[in-house]
């Protein structure tokens, strides 16, 4: 190393080849890798935020038609708590909803009218219905989904899938998030939704946004060229070669490292995020949405590009869902901004062999009530939170296409055939990644910490 | 990413004879005893290893899991070494194995006859003898050194000496005028005297208060879902003051612990008992109060026991600890402590919740004081007039008298409605005189939206008794109170309702002719104002009508007032009865006395509503206080809010010292304990964390874990040295800051031979000086002081520095806008910026700050991309890297060499050498050519609010601001060296 250190110097003070020395001596030494074969490398997860009525889309029950407007039985309710919002409500009238459903894809996958794309992607689908959670509001719900508890300040789970397995690709972060407004009333969200919690800060989902800069401060400054960031960056390692000769600390080469890494980072984003390369079959595919930046249907082509680069976990977070009221309307608009392009990333990723590798989410953080919040007519109901039971579906990598796991009672407010817990889903979700949920741990404050926390188990029925 | 360390950390603390508490615990702490600890008794597991005799027990039929000096004997040995992977611990299913050298430790150990002790740091501190002539943190390390065979390096030259120390004392960088002095002071004092001129600086107290803060998780807004600002700045302030004033450290924990139950507990007292106010705080509508006022309490016991004890007794909420010999019982004895406050489980949207304490800052106490003597003056002005008001009482005739201060809006006779005022954060009051023939029922006086669920607020009758409200949500977002006094018909009655604006029931008045009268509270929960979402509120003032549109009172009304004031009592018998003795006197100081005495007495009115709004102005801080009816603690099974158990009483943990003699079983008698001499945690725990703030990581690196699952410290001698010299000195932590910092250890240079760097990468044996990148708003905080741009203002309200726009926007709910701060508050230090916890400042985010959501003590650095594009694009260091350049040109000299080299001496402290020197010149002719295009070098120029130098071509100024932001970017700048 000695030896290293004077050569160093000299190529520091000389010039040429620097970084690319640098590079050699000190490339990341990931050590992570899977536990045992994976049947997918990479995640993209529709987060659906706000709690989309399983009862509208996905949950059939024909049987509520003839319940209309008659009080919830107390056998279902069983005195189970509600959000203050309905705990002081006097009725709890029955809300059928208003939708049509029809079956599709090779196996009959019930589906709602409002989700005519979805339907063409039935095949490909696995439809989970008996989803449940403990959290009854947005922020502890959807902390839960990301960390696997409640309460703020553990690792979200893309941070979980990068310490887990590294990067795939050298110019990109390996966890990248979006986020996309609904039509609907829209929750808050919060940055800490996919922090790395005590993993380390270079596992953090980085966002990208639809504004001038993708990733924040990745351009130069005004009237500064790439040509002269380049120049700018040459002297720098230089500079800081001098001082990794003199002191020693390996640090500085990885400093050096960095501001080469930021450097591809410029080069690479803003084409990865400037769909005008894309034909015009793409914008037919996703919808009429995806020309404009920041929906969810661009997002979801910029979700397609990040995985063909080999982004390991994007996400994309689509608000709007919370339904309390005027759900009818509510809810076809949302439908009409995501089911498209939600279906056309399916079939994109197909038509790329991308579909095999790549595991898709779609869900939110729970379900909604039967009965109605609010006033209950012909045409019009809302609908509470409810984690007791919803839907979700995951799709690609290893997964059972066409399959509809799991259900629920006659008014979709218990589960009654096989439940699949939050801690599940990460676990099987991990397992699709070739990890073993109970082994992907960090230790933190004297405590071997888990995604799983100390429960989960790999849904094996839903993979191929 | 680091180099891989040639040696583990475990090999480098190695030493001949196996000692329980360092070789042997951390296998049994990290292998054994997630199964075999205090939670074995839930899981009918019969083998516990958390204690000598459990686990030197019989367990039947003569087996024992440690039989000292046997071995082979030991069925602790026998089953860590089955050839039987079934049979073989731990189990697989554990994930856990023992290395080869884990069970020769654990043979070894058991052969020299398993030797147990009590966990270290249960342990009192016992200070080691150290001779004279060295510093005993010299002779401690030396000692370890020396086993190594290692000698510490050279002392690092002075240069990097006064850098390494303003960094560390005050977090900025010396000046180049404080350079020269402190290299011009050949005294051997010199060193001594610029750590004494740092301690003394005001910087320092920030600086101390910024790790503070994270540990404390101070934060500007509630944090969850909704995330609305709170007003807490008045408790960073105390702290800052705190350390400036080098208040004894077990003041200062005492006074945040139990500050309100010291006898005759001062303003800041109370203010310090905010440290357990700095939690999150949920206000979202459908949640479960009870639910989360338990988390709130957990995380008091959370935080309170990671700061003072760097113990996580947080692991027992659910179940006893698996590591710590903390029972879940105890747990909830801690919990009790914090349990009694009266506050809300849901919390107010915007403000702060209950309990608060008005905290004037010392301008306004200023104020305040001056006032007060104004108004003494004016009382003895208005005097000396009681001859002539007894003529005048004895002869003139009687009238109402209404106050005149404040006065808001008197309606004229028939006016029935006039444009409204107030919110519910507001302090009005409004009076009115009323008759009915029937039993009065209706509106008396209303500001209402027009729907049924309507928000505003109004004094009804409803069927021969008052109503009164104030609504921002009529479910659930209210505070509504009906009143039994049955009010006659056919008579006339006078009403008045003053609103304190703190959104509490207890806030509010009603007085019926004179008399208050009693409440019947029938919903006391508003925590919403009626602009709440960005709503419009913009309804009148109704008198006799209330919302919609039959509603109107069944009598008749008058003389309706409103004033933007809480009237007083005695004000309010004086309207109401024109016979009253206050009533005549002041209506003749209003109106016949003399004209002395009537401005003396006007004037005095005037002062007394001066005093009243600046009052109301004051800066409200949450702090802890006790429920008058104590609240029943009881054990959370399973830790779930609804699941109680055992009713417990407030306590400490066994393993620790008791409580001591006659200490209240309440906070103060925790303070007590937690600061007295048997705790052998809390000084420990203190200079590990100023250990780590000066050498980049603790002598325990777990500096959140002294339990089992902790590091065990690289040098305990050292540890318990620096502990014991912290109480001796009188807690003062100055002097624990400057000891460190006058010893040969921190003064030695961080430059290490290769061989050294790999066999320590850590640098644990501290056979090196520290080398760390500076915390992230020291970065931001330099930035600002090499450029000149710093505004070292002390305190006040957080201020919102450059943010890339959008940032809240894409992810909050519809009210909250990011509002830049103007002029010299967006060059304020990083302490100041505004904390949203749902959308915290990028940069600090980005450099690893501490999230302030939960209690963090540990730091952490990590070194990213994001980290590069931020130091080189944000525009704050645009910003500050042209005037750094300002600075280079105007202060460095006539000529390119000289500015560079004022450059260099700005950023880095130091002079170039000559290859730095060519580099950064090449890269000076570089920009100079680039920037021969004046559009780009004024674009480049036009970073921030501010204005590039005038008297400077855009071109050179470019060109210097270019190089000065490689110079800012290094990472000589970046780091403390």
């Amino acid at each position: 190393m000695t030896q290293t250190r004077r050569e160093l110097f000299r190529l520091a003070t000389g010039g040429i080849g620097f970084t690319a020395l640098a590079d050699r001596l000190m490339a990341d030494p990931v050590s992570a890798a899977p536990h045992f074969a994976p049947r997918a490398k990479r995640v993209i997860y529709l987060f659906q935020h706000g709690g989309p009525s399983q009862l509208d889309l996905y949950d059939y029950k024909p049987a509520l038609t003839r319940l209309h407007g008659t009080e919830l039985p107390d056998s279902v309710r069983m005195g189970q708590r509600l959000t203050g919002m309905t705990a002081f409500q006097a009725k709890f009238p029955t809300a059928p909803s208003i939708f049509k459903y029809a079956q599709y894809g090779p196996d009959g996958m019930w589906l709602s009218e409002i989700l005519p794309h979805t339907a063409q992607v039935a095949g490909e689908i696995c439809l989970i219905r008996s989803m449940h959670t403990e959290a009854i509001n947005h922020d502890p719900a959807v902390t839960f989904f990301q960390t696997g508890f409640q309460l703020a300040g553990r690792p979200s789970i893309g941070s979980w899938i990068s310490y887990g397995l590294g990067s795939e690709c050298s110019d990109l972060p390996s966890f990248v998030v979006f986020v996309s407004q609904g039509k609907g009333a829209s929750q808050a969200l919060a940055d800490r939704q996919w922090g790395s919690g005590f993993l380390p800060t270079r596992y953090q989902g980085v966002k990208f946004r639809a504004a001038a800069d993708p990733v924040l401060y990745l351009s130069n400054p005004d009237g500064y060229s790439s040509t002269a960031r380049r120049r700018y960056l040459d002297d720098l390692a230089r500079l800081n070669g001098i001082k990794l000769a003199d002191s020693g600390d390996p640090e500085i080469a990885t400093r050096i490292n960095q501001y080469e890494m930021a450097f591809k980072m410029q080069s690479s984003v803003p084409g990865l995020t400037d769909l005008s390369d894309e034909p015009e079959s793409t914008f037919r595919m996703y919808g009429p949405d995806s020309r404009t930046p920041g929906s969810y249907a661009a997002n979801c082509i910029l979700a397609r590009r990040l995985a063909e680069r080999g982004v390991r976990f994007v996400q994309l977070f689509h608000r709007g869902w919370d339904q309390h009221g005027s759900l009818p309307r509510d809810i076809r608009l949302q439908c009409q901004q995501t089911d498209q392009p939600s279906a056309a990333l399916i079939t994109d990723l197909k038509q790329r062999g991308l579909l095999d590798d790549t595991l898709v989410i779609w869900g939110g953080e729970f379900g909604r009530t039967v009965y109605s919040q609010g006033t209950l007519t012909a045409a019009d109901y809302g609908r509470d939170h409810h984690p007791r039971c919803f839907a979700m579906w995951i799709a690609g990598g290893g997964v059972r296409g066409g399959l509809t796991y799991g259900a629920t009672d006659d008014f979709s407010y218990n589960v009654v055939e096989n439940p699949v817990d939050v801690h599940d889903l990460h676990a099987t979700v991990l397992h699709c990644l070739g990890m073993d949920h109970t082994r992907l741990t960090f230790k933190f404050q004297g405590r071997h910490y888990r995604l799983t926390d100390v429960k989960g188990r790999v849904v094996r029925e839903l993979l191929a | 990413m680091r180099a891989i360390p040639l040696l583990a950390a475990s090999a480098v603390l190695a030493s001949a004879a196996v000692e329980f508490n360092r070789d042997v615990r951390p296998i049994l702490a990290d292998k054994c005893l997630t199964c075999h600890g205090t939670d074995a008794v839930n899981k009918r597991i019969p083998l516990r290893l958390d204690s000598e005799a459990a686990a030197k027990a019989d367990l039947g039929s003569g087996r024992r899991a440690i039989v000292p000096h046997q071995p082979a004997q030991s069925e602790l040995i026998r089953r860590v070494t089955a050839p039987d992977r079934a049979r073989r611990m731990p189990p697989a299913a554990t994930g856990h194995t023992l290395s080869e050298a884990e069970v020769e430790t654990l043979r070894t150990w058991i052969e020299e006859g398993a030797k147990w002790e009590k966990h270290w740091s249960f342990i009192p501190p016992r200070r080691t003898a150290t001779p004279p002539g060295i510093h005993p943190i010299d002779h401690l390390v030396r000692q370890r050194l020396d086993r190594e065979g290692l000698r510490p390096q050279a002392p690092a030259s002075r240069e990097t000496l006064i850098r390494r120390a303003s960094l560390d004392i005050t977090g900025l960088p010396p000046s180049p005028a404080e350079i020269a002095a402190f290299l011009a002071d050949r005294s051997p004092k010199a060193y001594e005297r610029l750590l004494d001129r740092l301690l003394a600086s005001p910087r320092y107290g920030e600086r101390m208060a910024a790790r503070w803060l994270d540990a404390a998780r101070y934060a500007d807004t509630n944090g969850y879902q909704f995330d609305g600002e709170r007003v807490m700045w008045r408790w960073r302030d105390w702290v800052i003051d705190a350390f400036n004033a080098n208040q004894r450290f077990d003041q200062f924990v005492t006074e945040q612990i139990a500050g309100d139950l010291l006898p005759g507990a001062t303003l800041n007292q109370r203010i310090a008992t905010g440290f357990n106010r700095n939690h999150r705080a949920n206000t979202e509508d459908g949640i479960i109060a009870d639910e989360y006022a338990v988390e709130y309490v957990v995380d008091r016991v959370e935080t309170a026991s990671t700061v003072f004890l760097g113990l996580t007794l947080g692991c027992a909420r659910c179940h006893n600890h698996k590591y710590d010999p903390v029972t879940q019982k105890e747990f909830y004895q801690f919990f009790a402590f914090f349990n009694n406050v009266p506050e809300l489980g849901r919390a107010m949207k915007y403000g702060n919740s209950p309990p608060v304490v008005a905290a004037p800052t010392r301008e306004q106490q200023a104020q305040l004081k001056s006032l007060n003597a104004k108004i003494a003056a004016e009382e003895r002005a208005v005097q000396g007039y009681e001859t002539e008001y007894r003529a005048w009482d004895a002869s003139a005739p009687q009238a109402r008298w209404t106050p005149a201060t404040g006065l808001h809006k008197a309606f004229a006779p028939g006016e029935k409605e006039a444009a409204g005022g107030f919110d519910n954060d507001d302090r009005f009051s409004f009076s009115i005189w009323f008759r009915a023939d029937a039993v009065p029922d209706g509106p008396l006086f209303t500001r209402m939206t027009n729907s049924e669920h309507g928000r505003g607020y109004g004094l009804y009758a409803r069927n021969g008794r008052f109503h009164a409200h104030v609504t921002s949500d009529y479910e659930d977002d209210a505070i509504r109170i009906d009143y039994a006094e049955p009010l006659e018909a056919g008579r006339l009655h006078h009403a008045v309702f003053t609103y304190d604006g703190m959104r509490m029931a207890s806030g509010l008045k009603l007085y019926l002719n004179g008399r208050e009268i009693n409440p019947n509270v029938t919903k006391d929960t508003l925590y919403r104002p009626f602009r709440n979402a960005g709503r419009a509120f913009t309804e009148p003032f109704r008198v006799g009508a209330g919302n919609g549109k039959n509603s109107s009172f069944n009598g008749g009304v008058e003389d309706a007032r409103v004033w933007s004031r809480v009237l007083a009592a005695q004000e309010i018998v004086a309207m109401s009865n024109p016979t009253s003795s206050n009533a005549r006197r002041w209506q003749y100081l209003d109106q016949f006395a003399s004209p002395a005495v009537r401005t003396a007495w006007k004037r005095l009115a005037e002062l007394r509503f001066e005093r009243e709004r600046l009052e109301h102005s004051f800066p409200t801080v949450m702090v802890m206080a006790e429920s008058p009816t104590p609240k029943q603690t009881h054990l959370l099974i399973r830790g779930a809010y609804d699941k109680k158990g055992e009713v417990v009483t407030a306590g400490v943990p066994a393993v620790l010292p008791a409580l001591p003699d006659g200490a209240p079983p309440n906070r103060l008698g925790l303070a007590r304990w937690m600061v007295s001499p048997e705790n052998p945690l809390l000084a420990r725990v203190t200079v590990n964390r100023v250990w780590q703030m000066l050498f980049g990581a603790g002598l325990v690196r777990t500096a959140e874990d002294f339990g089992l699952q902790g590091e065990w410290p690289s040098h305990p001698e050292l540890l318990d040295w620096l502990a014991t010299e912290l109480v001796r000195s009188g807690w003062d932590l100055k002097h624990t800051v400057k000891q460190i910092m006058m010893s040969r250890t921190y003064q030695q240079s961080s430059r290490a031979p290769e061989e050294l760097v790999q066999r320590d990468p850590d640098n644990r044996l501290l056979a090196r000086g520290p080398r760390v990148r500076l915390a992230a708003e020291m970065l931001r905080d330099q930035a600002l002081a090499v450029s000149g741009l710093l505004h070292e203002k002390l305190g006040g309200p957080s201020v919102k520095p450059y943010q890339p726009a959008g940032l809240w926007k894409d992810l909050i709910m519809q009210d909250m806008e990011y509002v830049q701060s103007q002029g010299p508050d967006l060059y304020r230090r990083g302490l100041y910026t505004f904390w949203k916890r749902t959308v915290a400042p990028p940069m600090m985010l980005n450099f690893d700050a501490a999230n302030r959501e939960a209690c963090v003590v540990r730091e952490s650095r990590t070194n990213t991309p994001l980290q590069a594009l931020n130091l080189m694009n944000d525009v704050t260091f645009v910003e500050a890297a042209r005037f750094t350049a300002q600075r280079m040109i105007l202060e460095g000299g006539a000529d390119r060499a000289s500015r560079l080299r004022h450059g260099f001496l700005r950023v880095l402290g130091r002079a170039p050498t000559a290859s730095e020197f060519a580099v950064v010149e090449g890269s000076l002719a570089y920009h100079f050519d680039y920037f021969a295009s004046e559009d780009a070098a004024r674009r480049y120029l036009s970073a921030g609010d501010t204005r590039p130098d005038p008297r400077i071509a855009p071109r050179e100024l470019a060109a210097y601001a270019a190089v000065a932001s490689l110079l800012m970017n290094l990472d000589e700048a970046v780091t403390k060296e």
